[in-house]
């Protein structure tokens, strides 16, 4: 059963529809229960409110880890998936049971996990690293939610398939459609390494294993927890060009450039579980330089390359719609009105500026010795995953919402403001754990003042305007964060139906006009000033981190 | 085109001149990092080290006891003191919830420290020059450090190991010359100290006296860890502390869950180490106590050091 939608022209499969439909919500209600945990975790971590007790922190610590970093993004990018398949390739889904029961086992594991965190019987982080032991229905429970997950993503393989044999694709795939099989083939990927670590570990709560060595389980576990994130990265540089395309009709100024980029991550990134293994005994520094630098950075070189190229679609589009005059004109008269781009830009400032620069640093074997399990891990993935990703999938809703649930969006106004809230709020705050954790602020800890200890210690005195800071920024956040889930949660049950194009609030352009063919010229010099930029920020920052490392004590 | 399929000749496309040049810079960045890793093994001074056994916890926890026993020189906060020798082995123990021992470094000396854990994982947080080292049940990783300022240093703990993990910070002194240890009220080698070390574990004569029962079972609280759990001075950490508990009345929680009233006596005590899930202290019902095997001898003179905890 297909409609046609009036709006873009797509045939739209209504199962699909009523999948993806579905997927979201409950996206956005574990993103809801995660950002609530969030705010009383930063309620404690505050001394002088110091909110929850020592249990309640601890076990609200892993219930936000699990639905944050799991729950929202992966139920988020199913939906995506079947959308970039199915709807994107006028196609149909290929197997509508199996989309049921992929849906039905998550929604059970989300549950069951949830219910035994809640519950007491798993304080042991989202990280779960053996042998702290949790009871066997947590990891039981991240199994079901794991298969389901990649069910779907044996579906979307399947939803590719046919959409060829069916002719519906003719040549290679929309650049989105790329990008998210690379997202699929490294989902498939980290779900398989989880797989390696969760089964025995279950097996080993239950009591069935009696040993199950901690360096091991760590390995596999940082394949799905690392790789999971390298999935989020590539879907959301692909609804980053998807953004650039529907909202200025801007595309990559070389498709080929583009795809590579996306290649590269295919071959390379799930190498990056690496970085959390740095410090830790059992590997040797040559294992440990391989594979953190992505076999000599190709991966990083990847994300540089989008870092260009997806700024410059929306330049060069730009320029061919006329805002030619300077660097920037392209930049400031953009349609910063439509929330959908506005979340994309700040989501590509975020992840480059917070998350990028401080990832790669971090990421080395040397300086992560001067910030492993400090605060400042915590801010760069939040530069990553709150501000690139988290984002970047809030902003895309704005075009879901009149597209996929086929509803006006409310309180329009309140739209265009929330993703600055939300990125401002983030930024303050991961700016500050990152400050925090270069001052050696212990990350998931309960209490800085180490009450009860045998010894006291006290940190440099400038993280008390840090703490306050952090507040402030997870405060204004968890406001930017709230407004959204209202937004669409309002829209989507109550709000005025859509019925045809007169009623898109987001502007859906038309292709930019080809431009007279200059051979090999200047595209995108404002994207290239820009880059500059970044790159001197990264130089500073990585002088910087040297600098720090080379002033401690000797160690080899 | 991002919702399309890419126009014909697409993949032939020539890449324009500012995209060529990021990639360029991109590339030679991404070298430069590559080697910039492998060239500060060879130049710089701080690196991971390779160094790693295979070592059942019991095993270090036994091989620390040792290594403390020889080189101790005091307790602090109920941790014993250590003085390693330069150029030689140091042994520092993770476990629920404390680092031992104190180490006593020289400045610009190196030493080869050996962290393991007990039971969890933890994080080996040294502050404040800010170094982090992963510690695993079953690896002992060695480092070789050397100290490059002296001071009054602490060691966090930044892996997340359980209920108590704020609680587990340790410390590291580094002085420049041994007469410096005063100034932390310590001795470099009072003979006292290491001889009660030493009646650890002799087996102490019948006639050993009270007091000689109660200066062994502290050197006990300190090398079994008895202290991170609980304390001297009335804080209240994850278990009872000891100040004056002998021959109070306290409520425990029994094995059929009913609550009683018992007398900390000597008998209570004994059972309490053998066999601690019998009687609980009400408020501590839901915290397993580590079961330390310990000689009927060394709960003798533990229980003369719990009587003189006043």
């Amino acid at each position: 059963m297909f409609r046609t939608c009036d709006i873009t022209g797509f045939k739209v499969d209504l199962k699909a529809q009523t999948l993806i439909r579905l997927n979201a919500v409950f996206a956005v209600v574990s993103l809801l229960v995660a950002i609530i945990a969030a705010l009383l975790l930063v309620f404690t971590r505050y001394q002088p409110i110091h909110l929850l007790d020592t249990e309640m922190y601890y076990r609200l610590i892993t219930f936000h880890g699990i639905n944050a970093l799991v729950f929202w993004i992966i139920f988020f990018e199913v939906a995506g998936l079947y959308f970039g398949s199915t709807v994107v390739l006028n196609n149909r889904l290929c197997s509508t049971p199996m989309a049921w029961v992929s849906f039905a086992l998550m929604v059970v594991g989300m549950l069951m996990t949830d219910a035994i965190i809640l519950m007491g019987k798993a304080d042991v982080g989202l990280t779960s690293y053996v042998p702290l032991k949790a009871h066997p229905l947590f990891y039981l429970g991240i199994i079901l939610f794991a298969v389901g997950a990649l069910i779907a993503v044996i579906l979307f393989f399947g939803n590719i398939l046919i959409a060829k044999r069916d002719g519906l694709v003719k040549g290679s795939l929309p650049l989105f459609t790329y990008g998210l099989l690379a997202a699929a083939i490294i989902a498939f990927i980290s779900i398989s390494s989880g797989a390696l670590a969760y089964i025995p570990a279950f097996l080993w709560s239950a009591g069935f294993i009696e040993h199950y060595d901690p360096a091991a389980y760590k390995l596999m576990w940082w394949g799905l927890g690392h790789g999971s994130q390298q999935i989020n990265v590539t879907a959301m540089i692909a609804i980053w060009y998807l953004t650039a395309n529907l909202s200025v009709g801007g595309t990559s100024i070389n498709e080929r450039v583009s795809r590579t980029a996306f290649f590269l991550y295919i071959l390379f990134i799930c190498l990056a579980a690496a970085h959390h293994i740095l410090t830790d005994p059992a590997l040797s520094s040559a294992w440990k330089v391989w594979n953190t630098s992505y076999a000599m950075y190709l991966a990083v070189l990847a994300s540089l390359i989008h870092a260009f190229a997806v700024p410059s679609a929306i330049e060069s589009a730009q320029r061919r719609w006329g805002f030619n005059k300077g660097l920037f004109d392209w930049l400031t008269k953009a349609p910063w009105g439509n929330p959908a781009f506005s979340s994309v830009v700040l989501a590509i400032i975020g992840f480059g500026f917070i998350g990028g620069i401080t990832g790669v640093i971090y990421g080395m074997e040397q300086t992560n010795i001067i910030v492993h399990n400090t605060l400042a891990i915590v801010g760069h993935f939040k530069g990553t995953v709150v501000i690139g990703t988290t984002l970047t999938f809030m902003g895309v809703t704005y075009y879901l919402i009149p597209l996929i649930f086929r509803r006006k969006i409310v309180a329009f106004k309140l739209a265009k403001i929330q993703p600055w809230m939300f990125f401002f709020g983030i930024a303050i705050l991961a700016i500050s754990m990152i400050v925090l954790g270069q001052f050696g602020m212990p990350r998931r800890h309960w209490d800085a003042t180490f009450s009860g200890g045998p010894f006291g210690y006290e940190f440099n005195p400038a993280v008390d305007f840090f703490w306050g800071l952090m507040l402030v920024g997870g405060v204004l956040a968890f406001l930017g964060a709230l407004v959204w889930i209202l937004i669409v949660v309002v829209s989507v049950f109550f709000g005025p139906k859509v019925a045809g194009p007169e009623d898109m609030q987001l502007k859906i352009s038309p292709l930019a006009p080809e431009k007279e063919n200059k051979k090999g010229g200047y595209e995108a010099p404002g994207t290239l000033a820009l880059v500059a930029i970044f790159f001197v920020t990264f130089v500073i920052l990585f002088a910087l981190n040297w600098k720090w490392l080379a002033a401690t004590w000797m160690v080899g | 085109m991002s919702l399309t399929s890419p126009p014909k000749g697409w993949y032939h496309k020539q890449v324009s001149k500012d995209e060529k040049m990021w990639v360029v810079i991109a590339l030679v960045l991404c070298i430069v990092l590559f080697f910039w890793m492998i060239a500060w093994h060879v130049y710089g001074n701080q690196n991971p080290s390779n160094t790693t056994y295979r070592i059942e916890p019991r095993e270090y926890v036994k091989l620390t006891e040792e290594f403390t026993k020889k080189h101790m020189i005091g307790i602090d906060k109920g941790i014993p003191v250590v003085m390693p020798e330069p150029n030689k082995d140091a042994f520092m123990l993770g476990e629920q919830w404390r680092w031992s021992p104190v180490l006593v470094l020289k400045k610009g000396e190196w030493y080869n420290i050996h962290l393991s854990s007990k039971d969890v994982l933890h994080g080996w947080s040294l502050q404040p020059p800010n170094m982090n080292f992963m510690v695993f049940p079953g690896y002992d990783y060695v480092l070789r450090f050397r100290p490059t300022e002296k001071g009054d240093f602490r060691v966090l703990c930044n892996e997340f190991c359980g209920i108590g993990h704020h609680q587990m910070i340790g410390r590291i002194i580094v002085i420049e010359d041994e007469s410096e240890l005063q100034e932390y009220g310590f001795e470099s080698k009072p003979s006292s100290v290491s001889e009660a070390a030493d009646a650890v574990t002799e087996e102490a004569s019948e006639s050993a006296s009270e007091a000689e029962l109660a200066a062994a079972g502290e050197q006990l609280y300190a090398l079994k860890g008895c202290s991170a759990c609980h304390s001297l001075d009335g804080r209240k950490l994850v278990a009872p502390t000891w100040k004056g508990v002998f021959g109070s009345e306290e409520e425990v929680r029994d094995e059929n869950g009913n609550y009683v009233k018992v007398t900390v006596d000597e008998a209570y005590i004994r059972e309490s180490i053998l066999e601690p899930e019998k009687k609980k202290v009400k408020g501590y019902e839901n915290i397993p106590m580590v079961i330390t095997p310990l000689s009927d001898e060394e709960i003798n003179q533990l229980i003369a050091f719990i009587k003189t905890v006043k």
